[in-house]
């Protein structure tokens, strides 16, 4: 019995680390599932996850794809990394495409759970994750980080 | 009616017991940097094709939302070049050139993986704030020059980004020469 909890503990510590931090979002920053919330440059408060990268503005997503499909829409930096990445409820990475792999810096994704012949349809292998925008601002003189900011606000999804 | 109460006593103790040690498990391969490839004094994150359970959790406790190596590889020392601890009360030179890559940064975090408190809200050298050929100090006193405050942290971390690295990199990562943690007199 106590090597069946040992090896379920194991195997779940990934989903109670993301129940935890979905939880203290969902609280903190009154944000619900399918909504987009952008994080500033990380800073000495910042509390929400470990080793933050004081580089880069995050935006991020709950997703729940049980009801509809979600439409990301944006215009992203020409002259930077940014990527988009997808996260399975127990942490692991499915999807990650920065901004060389994409043709264009208009941001127009599709994630669904169906299968799609077009290459901006993305298929989650899950009903419910987690979307990380990545925004690098080496630059860190209030012009660059307004300009990425604006950049950044403007990412919709519906 | 003694089995009544013991039986269920015992599968419940099991089951605390199970789940103790598995944490306690997780936490003491974290502080130990277990699962990670060592390059002198710098852990590198492993391999992110997380199948094994063990590593995912260890992974989701030191950096969550990490990425695979093609895109991130996350270097991290909490010792300088001699193995001792890294400390507010001493200085410190990174000395050496970071692995290629598109991005790299340095970033210092306290005992505690976030990132600490200083009056500068300096937090990070990259090659936007470097100044080229002069070493970056790791101080808790203020450099005119590519300083990287150490704040009043007992223990600090130091980590070292390199986003899509060169394929060079992420495929010698046990071999490649790394920057080295100098510690200097203040």
């Amino acid at each position: 019995m106590s090597i069946c909890s040992y090896n379920l503990t194991i195997h779940y510590i990934p989903n109670i680390v993301y129940a935890v931090f979905h939880y203290k979002i969902e609280k903190n920053q009154n944000i619900k599932d399918n909504e987009i919330k952008h994080f500033d440059i990380p800073s000495d408060q910042s509390r929400n996850v470990v080793m933050p990268n004081p580089d880069f503005l995050y935006s991020t997503i709950f997703y729940d794809l049980s009801e509809k499909d979600l439409n990301i829409n944006a215009n992203m930096p020409d002259s930077t990394y940014w990527s988009v990445s997808f996260y399975k409820p127990n942490t692991i990475n499915w999807f990650v495409k920065n901004d060389q792999e994409f043709d264009t810096n208009k941001l127009d994704l599709t994630l669904t759970l169906n299968d799609s012949k077009y290459e901006n349809v993305i298929k989650s292998p899950v009903k419910k994750g987690f979307m990380i925008i990545r925004i690098l601002v080496e630059k860190k003189d209030e012009k660059s980080i307004e300009s990425y900011r604006t950049l950044q606000k403007n990412i919709t999804i519906n | 009616m003694k089995n009544k109460i013991i039986i269920p006593i015992l599968v419940l103790l099991s089951i605390i017991i199970g789940g103790y040690t598995a944490i306690k498990k997780i936490n003491s391969s974290t502080q130990n940097n277990e699962f990670s490839i060592k390059n002198g004094n710098w852990k590198i994150n492993p391999n992110m094709d997380l199948k094994d359970s063990y590593q995912r959790a260890y992974i989701s406790r030191i950096g969550v939302f990490a990425l695979d190596e093609k895109e991130a590889l996350y270097f991290l020392s909490s010792k300088d070049n001699d193995g001792n601890p890294l400390r507010s009360d001493f200085d410190y030179q990174i000395i050496g050139t970071p692995p290629k890559g598109r991005y790299w940064s340095y970033t210092l975090y306290g005992e505690d993986y976030f990132l600490v408190k200083n009056d500068a809200n300096i937090y990070t050298i990259n090659k936007e704030n470097l100044t080229k050929d002069k070493p970056i100090m790791v101080s808790s006193t203020k450099k005119d020059i590519n300083w990287l405050p150490s704040g009043n942290e007992t223990k600090f971390h130091i980590t070292l980004r390199v986003y899509n690295p060169d394929e060079s990199v992420y495929k010698n990562l046990e071999s490649l020469e790394l920057p080295t943690i100098k510690k200097i007199e203040k």
